[in-house]
């Protein structure tokens, strides 16, 4: 727990609530993330370290959310929004436009009578262990999220995997399985050490600075 | 190319100087639209004649992207993710939220895309991430792209082509076609060709 952390390079004025950790080197872009944030967890979010929270991503959580980010994940703007846990394992990478959520409110319910009015759409969140909320979605270690895919309640992303754009996934998703589509299908595998995908006689090209 | 007429630019943003603006082009937020615009090359975006860009339009492109766009076009919320190059015909329509990628800035392999995790994080080195593969993005002469649509690399849509609101655009879609869905399916074949 912090007392109430204000980011240096903060635009909003509002410091971070207390009831989120940050690990080492990590980054977040502005306690806007927070905007609609009422966990009222003891842990509400946890970050690890060498993580980078961007722009564009929101814990939209509501009293019972819990969101558990690992170490080097690479959150590039989804909004995460969830009365129950979401596991976001290391090495994620999560890109824009992405909606993790296990409700059509836009603001997760304060109440289980509310619940039932926002509707929970997708497999129902599994039960965890006494005290702790239902996990709802889990991201695994080095699993990538294309831009503007949908994940619902009951999806859990294996190890390495990958979710194409705008794929929609409330299922289990095998290490290392490429699925795409709405609703999401297995495409393809995507193998440690597996060779690069054919280039078309290009040779490959470095991006970035 | 005429000297740029920048009384229609409301954000007081600078065009690079490596952008080519054809006589009447409009762009509304310039700042915004430039941002990521990280181009080395002369030029790196190409606008033809009187092509309008609205300000929810981005032309994202790294060191060696280049962006060619023909006269008449009218690009409403294309955000571009070029590595490479993205050409766009003349009096093509680009609607809201539509994103064309010519690569996929991360690698498929797992263990690659550790390291580019690694080399990508605060204070990494991305000197260190690994090189990847991007493939061209054509669009030719009076397609349409619908809301929302995102168009991957490598994809060529021939003129004429009508891309369905939502789509994922992730193979050639020929002269004339109508195609729509997650991945893209036909609705409309076109003219038979040849």
């Amino acid at each position: 727990m912090n007392d109430r952390l204000v980011l240096d390079h903060d635009w909003c004025s509002t410091p971070l609530p207390s009831n989120v950790e940050i690990g080492e080197r990590s980054w977040l872009y502005s306690s806007f993330a927070f905007v609609h944030y009422r966990s009222e967890r003891p842990c509400g979010v946890r970050i690890g370290h060498d993580s980078g929270i961007y722009i564009g991503t929101y814990f939209e959580l509501g009293p019972r959310g819990e969101v558990d980010i690992g170490n080097f994940c690479t959150v590039a703007g989804p909004i995460i929004s969830t009365n129950s846990r979401v596991e976001i394992g290391d090495y994620a990478l999560i890109s824009f436009h992405v909606v993790i959520a296990d409700s059509f409110a836009a603001v997760p319910p304060t109440s289980e009578a509310e619940g039932a009015r926002g509707g929970s759409v997708g497999a129902p969140p599994t039960a965890g262990t006494p005290g702790t909320p239902p996990t709802a979605v889990v991201i695994g270690e080095n699993a990538w999220i294309g831009a503007r895919a949908v994940l619902l309640a009951g999806a859990r992303i294996g190890e390495g995997a990958i979710v194409g754009a705008a794929s929609v996934v409330d299922f289990d998703v095998p290490p290392y399985a490429v699925v795409a589509g709405t609703p999401a299908r297995v495409v393809g595998w995507a193998r440690p050490g597996q060779r690069p995908e054919p280039s078309r006689g290009r040779p490959p090209r470095r991006v970035g600075p | 190319m005429s000297v740029i007429d920048l009384t229609n630019v409301r954000d007081g943003g600078i065009v690079p100087t490596n952008v080519v603006l054809g006589d009447g082009c409009r762009l509304e937020l310039v700042k915004e639209s430039f941002e990521r615009f990280r181009s080395t090359l002369e030029p790196g975006l190409l606008l033809g004649r009187d092509v309008s860009v609205y300000c929810w339009s981005r032309f994202s492109v790294e060191p060696d992207g280049l962006i060619e766009v023909g006269a008449d076009t009218v690009l409403v919320g294309a955000l571009f993710m070029c590595a490479e190059k993205i050409s766009i015909g003349e009096r093509v329509v680009i609607s809201y939220n539509v994103t064309i990628a010519d690569c996929d800035f991360h690698p498929r392999d797992p263990e690659l895309r550790k390291r580019d995790a690694v080399a990508s994080a605060p204070g990494g080195d991305e000197s260190k991430r690994p090189s990847l593969v991007s493939r061209p993005v054509v669009i030719e002469d009076d397609v349409w792209v619908g809301i929302g649509a995102i168009v991957l690399k490598g994809v060529r849509i021939g003129a004429g082509a009508r891309i369905g609101a939502g789509a994922v655009v992730t193979t050639d879609v020929p002269a004339g076609a109508t195609v729509a869905g997650n991945p893209a399916r036909f609705v409309d074949e076109g003219e038979p060709r040849p």
